[in-house]
């Protein structure tokens, strides 16, 4: 059985022998035996704190199968934490001259911060990708169930960078183009140095100021914009099912699209019930799957079961694994969205 | 014999007649009967003293009087950009630093600028080709110096020359290529009709309102930014042996390179001297000619003399006193037509 649970201590041995085989520059993983310890420490503290607003708070999560960990999954109360997360905006500059009958479009790309106080989902990452069928929507869908629960401690609106276009040597066309003139370094040199942030104060002492016309660049680079990697496309289907959407913000390294969403777009949101657990009648033929979560803050959990449709009740039956799964009794309450 | 003088009501064939051999990246010679019959208007009120010094357009035809044709033009604008915009790409720097990681990026940029609104420009300089030799242009071009030099008060404290910028051997600019084309959606040619003409609000309407990082253009269109036609070198060499220099203002179309000088710094303000007409001395003959120039702003004329003045007198023979118009005992302005090398050269 899946489940989703809050990263504990205990993790960090299987955390570090996954980072050691996540693609630099595809995956936001930590990587370094300190920076997991560091990111678990992070998780467990801001569990633990009782914010009245979202600030630094970074929630982090495992996937487990059958007790294993197989995968995380990560959310940001605030992108920008204690700094600015930068982005691209790409902008639409319209170019009309009535008198000589011209209208056109230039797009340029504006280094901007308009998503520092967005909630950030992030580190995404399977063991096994292809192995883990629904799992998977589970472990991305969860954060978001986690966010339903205690949505006071996010923001409203809610993003997640795609990663980019890069070949099989992690050249990225749009880093060659854009990010090298400024930095002087190979794509994967900065996002080692940078760690895979976007937040951090070099950004700006580094990138350019002024709006990047996109038509100066090259081909390759402007067909990079937007475009997903092909280990990004699980991700960006199961996300855009919730009901992200790309949109004029792109990555300013590998230009991978961002996707944003209000919270009410968003079905763990919008679709979500709340429900009282009871015990599953075993004759109860006629069965959905749900992902459910424990609607409580300490002790979050979550799981992907078979369960008869709660629709037009106000209980939620569960099995006895599933119940065990959650840590919940009959009488607990819980959130629950269809797969 | 060759005079560089004042041009006058009757020159207007002539004028057309040489417009018609300029091509593509001159704006200020088109073959344009309106646009040229106007600017000779302005040109006559000018050197009449009809119109304020800043409106005035000097225009100076050169001509052959063994046939009595216009064989050549240049001009003085006394002050750019007073009616409309005057554009132009100020090359500037933007440093990206970071010691965290130890990078420092000097980047070149384009910023769009109207800074040099107000300055007198040399323009339309066009030699015919038949008369591409010896020192004919040299004498064309360096004729404004002399005029300048013998009423520095009319101009203002700068004086700019845009010199046409780089094409490939088939007439096409790299760097409107790599750039104007994306937001003008317009051939150079007709970019370049349309500024000629005075429309020049599609610049303000269509032109990148942002600095541009010049890494981002490709190697070709970097290369050319400050470079001049192939056919343009020899003219900037010229304007630079009068202290005119590149400080970084380009073409915001073809990237070609403004030169400029302070009028006070120009080698005709500091060289040129005044020496009194007359016939009765032997010659001074040195290895270059002179330039020799008349004082009267009517009729303004320039011709170049192998004698020197000596003593503030200078020897004209009767046919050069008849192509400057003036008599024994006048007073003319005179140079040496190439400057004298520097002892520290």
């Amino acid at each position: 059985m899946f489940v989703v649970r809050p990263v504990a201590a205990t993790d960090i041995p299987a955390l570090e022998a996954m980072s050691s085989v996540t693609t630099p520059g595809v995956h936001t993983l930590p990587r370094s035996r300190a920076t997991i310890e560091r990111a678990v420490e992070r998780s467990i503290a801001s569990f633990k704190a009782q914010p009245d607003m979202p600030t630094e708070e970074a929630y982090f999560f495992v996937l487990e199968s059958d007790g294993v960990v197989a995968g995380t999954a990560a959310i940001s109360a605030t992108a920008g934490s204690s700094g600015t997360f930068f982005a691209f905006r790409n902008d639409v500059l319209s170019q009309v001259s009535r008198d000589l009958n011209i209208s056109h479009n230039v797009h340029a790309l504006t280094l901007c911060s308009d998503l520092t106080s967005h909630s950030q989902l992030s580190s995404f990452y399977l063991n096994n990708r292809s192995g883990m069928g629904d799992g998977a929507a589970l472990l991305s869908r969860a954060r978001l169930l986690f966010a339903a629960v205690a949505p006071h401690r996010f923001s409203d609106k809610f993003f997640a960078s795609m990663s980019g276009i890069t070949d099989a040597n992690g050249r990225s066309p749009f880093w060659e183009a854009l990010g090298r003139k400024f930095f002087q370094m190979d794509f994967l040199e900065a996002e080692r140095m940078i760690e895979g942030a976007r937040n951090r104060t070099l950004i700006v002492e580094l990138m350019p100021h002024y709006p990047v016309y996109v038509p100066l660049l090259p081909g390759e680079a402007q067909a990079a914009m937007g475009q997903v990697h092909d280990e990004g496309e699980l991700p960006f289907g199961i996300l855009s099912d919730e009901g992200f959407e790309p949109d004029e913000y792109i990555d300013i390294f590998d230009g991978g699209p961002i996707l944003r969403a209000h919270k009410n777009a968003l079905r763990s949101f919008s679709q979500s019930m709340r429900r009282t657990v009871a015990a599953c009648a075993e004759d109860d033929t006629e069965r959905t799957a749900f992902l459910v979560a424990v609607a409580r803050e300490d002790g979050f959990r979550a799981v992907l079961t078979q369960c008869p449709p709660p629709e037009l009740s106000e209980t939620l039956g569960l099995d006895d694994d599933a119940m065990r799964a959650l840590d919940v009794t009959a009488g607990d309450a819980v959130l629950c969205v269809k797969l | 014999m060759l005079v560089v003088r004042a041009i006058r009501e009757q020159d207007f064939d002539g004028l057309m007649a040489l417009a018609e051999k300029v091509g593509s990246g001159m704006t200020t010679l088109k073959p344009d009967r309106k646009a040229l019959g106007q600017r000779l208007e302005i040109a006559c009120a000018s050197f009449a003293e009809q119109i304020a010094p800043p409106q005035r357009d000097y225009v100076f035809v050169m001509e052959d009087t063994a046939i009595g044709k216009v064989v050549g033009v240049c001009a003085i604008k006394s002050a750019v950009g007073l009616d409309e915009p005057f554009y132009n790409y100020r090359i500037g720097t933007l440093v990206h630093s970071s010691k965290e990681l130890k990078v420092f990026s000097r980047m070149d940029t384009l910023y769009l600028s109207n800074d040099l609104t107000g300055c007198a420009e040399l323009c339309s300089l066009f030699l015919h080709p038949d008369y591409r030799h010896g020192t004919n242009g040299k004498l064309l071009s360096k004729s404004r110096f002399m005029f300048i030099a013998q009423f520095p008060h009319l101009f203002s404290e700068k004086l700019i020359a845009e010199m046409r910028g780089f094409q490939r051997a088939d007439g096409r600019s790299p760097f409107w290529d790599s750039l104007g084309r994306h937001f003008f959606q317009m051939e150079f040619d007709r970019a370049d009709d349309l500024t000629a003409l005075g429309k020049k609000s599609f610049i303000a309407e269509l032109m990148p309102r942002h600095p541009l990082y010049v890494a981002y253009l490709p190697q070709e269109a970097q290369e050319v930014i400050g470079r001049v036609h192939v056919d343009t070198a020899p003219a900037r060499r010229l304007l630079e042996q009068e202290g005119m220099y590149f400080e970084g203002y380009v073409d915001i179309f073809d990237a070609g390179p403004v030169l400029q000088a302070r009028v006070s710094e120009l080698r005709a303000l500091r060289d040129s001297d005044l020496a009194i007409v007359d016939t009765g001395l032997t010659l001074e003959r040195e290895d270059h000619p002179a330039l020799v120039a008349t004082t009267r702003m009517q009729d303004f004329r320039v011709i170049t003399s192998e004698t020197h003045p000596h003593r503030s007198r200078i020897a004209l023979t009767v046919e050069q006193q008849q192509l400057l118009a003036c008599r024994t005992g006048d007073a003319v302005r005179a140079m040496p037509l190439i400057p004298k090398k520097s002892p520290h050269a």
